[in-house]
């Protein structure tokens, strides 16, 4: 089997899809000729021609808003924003109109459009090219948020967003582009949405996590493993709708949870997944759930020590492991 | 009331037969239209009476819309409208009832199930586009349904979509118009100017006193038409979309109108424009010129125009009536199709 780096699986997606559904197209900023900053779309342009590899002018309302136009007609448009951080130009597009399509016209249209957006800090990226917005979309029904963390992944979930009826928005993590290899299969595949993965079974801590953030925690684990602190390291993948059923059955085994994210604490996807369980899972909690995110601040700034005290790393997320174990 | 002498002629800009239009299409019309404004009084009484909880208006409006819809092939051509089209749905083939079924927000409101506020129209079968409030946000869906014909080589197909003078200071409308002129992609955009949005007037929200002149940055022809008059709308509108599903690109169609009625039944709108300026419009109303226009080309006389309203009448009865008696919808569909299988 072949092994891929996360932007290789991710191209080869969206190449294998677009071989095998005459539907699907790219479009995006640069997606054409430069096959994309990151290279996502490289070769696209070559084999697919230029009515399903489409050069967008920087208009990020426009690329959301015609891939959903064009989704009513019955394609699968795979629309690329450069980067997280410019998303929040097609935020109308994304929220009132692709995710309320269904719903507000009682089941006549739907929207199966594919929104990628690479995002995430430890780049030197600063301000507007490290931002992780996902928790913008992770409270709008209509919605699938879905986060890969590894290239198998990012392969079998992208083709199954292609695939999905409705609109999903995949966000890729910068540093995982070039940063992990791993096995993937020529040919389409599909990672179910909306289910989580245990990378490490384990029975003392649930460790919830996601993205970059799910190779830092499957560090730490290790770390404290040889401590004699048994950690589970659960994957989320898709951040909305959540595996409710793998997080409560993970917690009521462990008896502990932490939640690990790059993006700010308040408002993120951990606030959410601590009312779960306090709602749902109360009597099996022997410590508090803690979160472990970024400061609330914009996003990572530039100087590499304020960078680096931004940024979650494993020793971080061993110390608080270890709080938590010895509560 | 109509006057009983004939009037003495017309101001349309054709002669329907010029237009290759029938008698019986042009009488089709000013029904329509009279139904179309027969409806639009109903709803404001149903306000009134408590029943309808929003009402927006197209009384003005009318000429615009079914000189539009001609011009459209219906069921073919894609059709993404704004919350003032409830004239032009109506010429596409929605029925009264549709429209009452849709301001109650009853379960078989074919716009929504009961969900949106009135003025969102939704008909897949006639593909006219469920659109959200969000003002110029759905140009840019005709723009990607064109791109979508691209996709599937589909030729004789255009997308036209429809938009107040306001909505063209947003930026997705901007968007919308660049990608479609880069591309020349067959889209009609119309824009139907009544100089307000909502209070403000044009001159505080274009730059401009046409803004057809803004189609020269996009790439694309823009043309004035008179909006009150039927048959120049239809000449220009099927121009347009002639010449979009041929391959020649986009167009931008602006009919000079005017709202005839406040904005919603949440506006007054005497706080912002005179009354001698609604009763000039009102002097231009589309309907009545319509009328002039089939009384002095003898398509009908005066006790045929008054049987057509009587029944008009009779015919939105029923259909209120219709409504009224129709099921709300169900609790639990409050739940359907957030998600498809
Ligand atoms: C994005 C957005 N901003 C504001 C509003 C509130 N609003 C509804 S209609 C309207 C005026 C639109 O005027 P125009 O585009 O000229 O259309 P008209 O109503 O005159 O037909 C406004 C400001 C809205 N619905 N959406
Ligand atoms: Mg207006």
């Amino acid at each position: 089997m072949p092994q891929l780096n996360l932007i290789e699986a991710v191209r080869s997606a969206m190449a294998d899809a677009m071989a095998e559904d005459a539907r699907v197209f790219v479009l995006g900023e640069d997606v054409g000729l430069k096959g994309g900053v990151f290279l996502a779309t490289d070769g696209l342009l070559a084999r697919f021609g230029p009515d399903r590899v489409v050069d967008m002018p920087i208009a990020e309302a426009g690329i959301v808003g015609m891939a959903i136009g064009a989704s009513l007609h019955g394609l699968r448009p795979v629309a690329e924003i450069q980067f997280a951080d410019y998303i929040h130009p097609a935020i109308d597009q994304i929220l009132n109109e692709a995710a309320r399509l269904r719903y507000r016209s009682n089941g006549d249209w739907h929207c199966p459009i594919v929104v990628r957006a690479p995002f995430g800090a430890g780049v030197h990226g600063a301000l507007y090219h490290s931002q992780s917005t996902e928790a913008l979309f992770t409270s709008t029904p209509g919605l699938k948020v879905v986060v890969p963390s590894t290239p198998y992944d990012a392969k079998g979930l992208l083709i199954a967003a292609i695939r999905d009826p409705d609109p999903v928005i995949v966000f890729e993590h910068k540093q995982l582009y070039r940063g992990v290899r791993g096995d993937v299969p020529e040919g389409t595949y599909t990672v179910p949405l909306g289910q989580a993965a245990v990378r490490r079974a384990g029975a003392q801590i649930s460790l919830f996590t996601y993205g970059l953030m799910a190779h830092y925690s499957l560090e730490a684990a290790k770390v404290v493993a040889d401590e004699g602190i048994d950690v589970e390291v659960i994957d989320l993948r898709t951040l909305y709708p959540l595996d409710q059923a793998t997080i409560l059955g993970s917690v009521r085994k462990t008896g502990k949870a932490l939640i690990v994210h790059e993006d700010k604490l308040t408002g993120g996807v951990g606030g959410e997944i601590s009312a779960l369980i306090a709602e749902h899972a109360f009597e099996a909690l022997d410590a508090p759930v803690r979160r472990l995110a970024s400061p609330d601040v914009h996003a990572v700034a530039f100087s590499d020590v304020l960078e680096a005290h931004f940024m979650l790393n494993p020793q971080k997320i061993a110390t608080a492991v270890r709080e938590l174990a010895a509560y | 009331m109509q006057d009983a002498s004939p009037p003495p002629g017309h101001d349309l800009q054709y002669e329907h037969a010029a237009l290759g239009l029938s008698d019986a299409q042009v009488l089709a019309a000013l029904r329509g239209m009279i139904v179309a404004r027969t409806v639009d009084d109903r709803l404001w009484l149903l306000s009134r009476q408590g029943k309808a909880h929003f009402v927006i208006t197209s009384a003005g409006h009318e000429a615009t819309q079914f000189g539009c819809a001609w011009a459209v092939q219906i069921g073919r051509d894609y059709v993404v409208p704004y919350y003032r089209d409830m004239a032009l749905v109506l010429a596409l083939g929605q029925t009264p009832r549709d429209i009452f079924l849709h301001a109650l927000g009853k379960a078989e409101d074919p716009a929504s199930g009961g969900r949106q506020m009135f003025g969102h129209f939704n008909s897949r079968a006639l593909r006219i586009v469920s659109g959200s409030s969000s003002v110029g946000s759905h140009p840019l869906h005709a723009v990607g349904l064109a791109w979508a014909f691209r996709i599937t080589k589909e030729t004789d197909l255009a997308a036209m979509t429809f938009f107040g003078e306001g909505a063209t200071s947003e930026g997705a409308w901007h968007e919308a118009m660049t990608i479609a002129g880069i591309h020349q992609l067959p889209v009609v955009f119309v824009c139907e100017n009544n100089q307000y949005a909502i209070s403000v007037p044009q001159a505080r929200e274009v730059p401009v006193p046409d803004v057809a002149t803004k189609a020269a940055g996009y790439g694309m022809p823009g043309m004035v038409v008179d909006g009150n008059d039927l048959f120049a709308v239809y000449a220009a509108a099927q121009a347009a979309l002639a010449r979009a599903r041929a391959g020649g690109g986009p167009t931008l169609l602006e009919c000079k109108t005017y709202r005839l009625r406040p904005h919603s039944n949440a506006d007054d709108d005497r706080k912002y424009r005179r009354v001698e300026e609604v009763d000039a419009w009102r002097a231009r109303d589309p309907i009545t010129r319509l009328e002039r226009y089939a009384l002095h080309s003898e398509l009908i006389d005066p006790a045929g125009l008054a049987d057509i309203r009587t029944a008009v009448v009779a015919e939105v009865d029923v259909a209120i009536a219709e409504a009224e008696r129709a099921p709300n919808p169900a609790i639990e569909s409050l739940l359907h199709h957030l998600y498809g299988e």
